[in-house]
């Protein structure tokens, strides 16, 4: 396996997937969607109080990329996670274009791994267009006004701009498990509907669990637990002991999910 | 210089309890171009699947251009081939998707438009290089395969069923791209149907039945083995000729083109025949001896072929172009 060779390889996969309709309508959903909320926000009375930061949202700009954020978590980034992977190798299946790809100068490797890149390179795109957009989007249109943390201390707004970066950072680790989660879920069932479809649903699924009694440990190892991590930064003093919690998590997943990618596609023979 | 571009040696293949493949051997040297012969289902386009490692033999070895093929491994720079229809990104125009192609194999981007563009008006796709290929014909298709084979500039090249679905002219063109390579030093292994292009280009053949290779050499070779010869026979009705000959002894007769039959037996045996369609009240209109055509040859090798036993390569062993079926 050769960095030249991962590098063709995910340089035609990223082509792929921007010639693609529905990335460049997720990436336009990302871009355009901050400010359509903004927009919501300022022309209505009421506000989405029972969403964190959402009382806020019309005396600082900047807790609209947080209530985006808190939404994305639940909704979006699994969303954008699973569309980003789950149909990367799939549709080699239901274009029946295994066989062209695999006869080239190319290794088995070199194609997964590239594709891999590919895939979470589109989901960190994502992540950063909706964080960026959602950031100029409250500052464009409510103001860069100071904010109340959740201790309740008022953060001055460069303060607040910086930890609500590292926020948007902290998702990302999740956010390319879950991707490596629809990746290995494409490979296996070679459908796309499901590979997008289950990690959906496993999310939903973990975010139900997590909202049942029990003990601590098993609610820390759910993938959706580390959307949420990003909570601690916007204390005082800020708290970072669920921020490695969810790296720790995102890391096994990964890792658990890249290792069964590989093996499962190592181990294929491409059939009629 | 390399020996043989090819070489197949033992390779086996199964398949839920079903043998692909049995100890299949097969080798092209440069310059030639190597027929894969058989019935459907016979195990050709597997072994063109082992052989561009798509899937791995159970038993065997495969090298190509004089290395091995090991499972995983990139595909050798100047080895090309398709097997099935070729297939591409539909949403992607013909050209586009060859750019990916020659971008995956790592090739010089400064040139890529012109080396793309060189092999669409190769394959006379050039008129519909931006058209999406979701558009494409199945014989477009099949252009568009060998267009992306040829961007790799094959020293080693593998086709399957290279003319299926393309009209006349464009099976000529493939023809002369097959006999361009060729000449130009390249080994063309490719199975087909079409026997008239068999018999046209390749130099060498394999003859494959039930997953294991019945006949390998040149088709001279095969015609040198062929135990019968065969006629054409119109009669006045081909129902009851077909009736007799089944009580007639060593006749066998089959349905031929344009309302005709074939009749293949030794000169004696043809004789009664013919003399017993007259006692049957059959009137022979037409009874004419022909060379034994491929097809006929290939009918018998691969439906009696426990009646005409013919040679097979040693186990283990490579055929030799020159020498198998002698």
């Amino acid at each position: 396996m050769t960095v030249r060779g991962v590098a063709a390889v995910a340089g035609v996969e990223c082509s792929k997937l921007l010639a693609q309709l529905k990335l460049r309508l997720l990436l336009a959903v990302c871009a355009a969607a901050p400010f359509g909320f903004a927009v919501v926000v300022l022309i209505q009375t009421s506000l989405p109080t029972d969403t964190l930061f959402g009382r806020a949202v019309k005396d600082s700009g900047l807790a609209v990329s947080l209530v985006i954020l808190g939404f994305a978590a639940l909704w979006g980034l699994p969303v954008v996670s699973s569309i980003a992977g789950g149909d990367l190798f799939s549709a080699e299946d239901r274009y029946n274009t295994w066989k062209s790809v695999l006869t080239r100068s190319r290794t088995r490797m070199e194609i997964v791994t590239g594709k891999l890149v590919a895939a979470l390179g589109v989901s960190f795109l994502a992540v950063l267009v909706l964080a960026l957009s959602s950031f100029a989007a409250g500052i464009l249109l409510i103001g860069a006004q100071p904010i109340v943390g959740l201790s309740g201390v008022l953060l001055s707004a460069p303060d607040a701009s910086v930890r609500i970066g590292l926020a948007w950072l902290s998702v990302v680790p999740p956010v390319l498990a879950l991707t490596a989660v629809a990746i290995v879920v494409s490979i296996v069932t070679r459908s796309s509907a499901a590979g997008v479809g289950l990690p959906v649903l496993a999310a939903l699924a973990m975010q139900l669990l997590a909202l049942i009694d029990g003990p601590e440990l098993p609610r820390r190892l759910l993938i959706t637990s580390a959307f949420g991590a990003w909570h601690g930064l916007l204390a005082d003093p800020p708290f970072y002991g669920p921020l490695f919690d969810a790296m720790l998590v995102s890391a096994g997943y990964a890792a658990v999910a890249l290792f069964l990618a590989y093996r499962t596609l190592r181990r294929r023979e491409i059939g009629g | 210089m390399l020996e043989y571009s090819l070489q197949v040696r033992g390779v086996s293949k199964r398949y839920d309890g079903i043998d692909a493949l049995t100890d299949v051997d097969l080798a092209a040297r440069p310059g030639d171009v190597h027929g894969l012969l058989g019935p459907n289902g016979a195990g050709k386009t597997t072994l063109l699947r082992v052989v561009l490692g798509l899937v791995r033999p159970d038993a065997g070895t495969v090298r190509l251009l004089g290395a091995d093929l090991d499972a995983g491994s990139a595909l050798p720079d100047a080895v090309a081939g398709f097997v099935d229809t070729p297939a591409f990104y539909p949403y992607l125009s013909g050209r586009a998707n060859l750019a990916l192609l020659d971008r995956l194999d790592g090739q010089d981007r400064r040139d890529r438009p012109q080396r793309v563009d060189a092999e669409l008006e190769r394959t006379g796709l050039a008129s519909h290089a931006t058209l999406a290929v979701g558009g494409y014909s199945a014989g477009m298709r099949q252009r568009l395969g060998l267009a992306s084979v040829l961007l790799r500039r094959p020293r080693l090249l593998l086709l399957d069923e290279p003319t299926s679905g393309i009209d006349a002219a464009g099976a000529r063109d493939v023809r002369a791209i097959v006999r361009q390579l060729a000449g130009d030093g390249a080994a063309v292994v490719f199975s087909s149907h079409d026997l008239d292009t068999v018999e046209q280009v390749c130099s060498t053949i394999s003859v494959i039945d039930r997953g294991r290779v019945i006949f390998s050499g040149s088709i001279g070779a095969l015609r040198a083995i062929a135990p019968d010869d065969c006629h054409v026979l119109r009669t006045s009705d081909d129902g009851r000729a077909v009736r007799i000959a089944g009580s007639a002894g060593g006749v066998r007769v089959m349905p031929g083109k344009a309302d005709s039959l074939v009749v293949c037996a030794d000169e004696g045996a043809l004789d009664r025949y013919v003399i017993a369609l007259g006692c049957g009240g059959v009137a022979v209109r037409h009874l004419e001896r022909r060379a034994r055509s491929l097809e006929s040859l290939l009918l018998e090798l691969t439906g009696v072929p426990s009646a005409h036993p013919v040679p097979s390569p040693a186990p283990g062993s490579v055929p030799d172009p020159s020498l198998a079926g002698a």
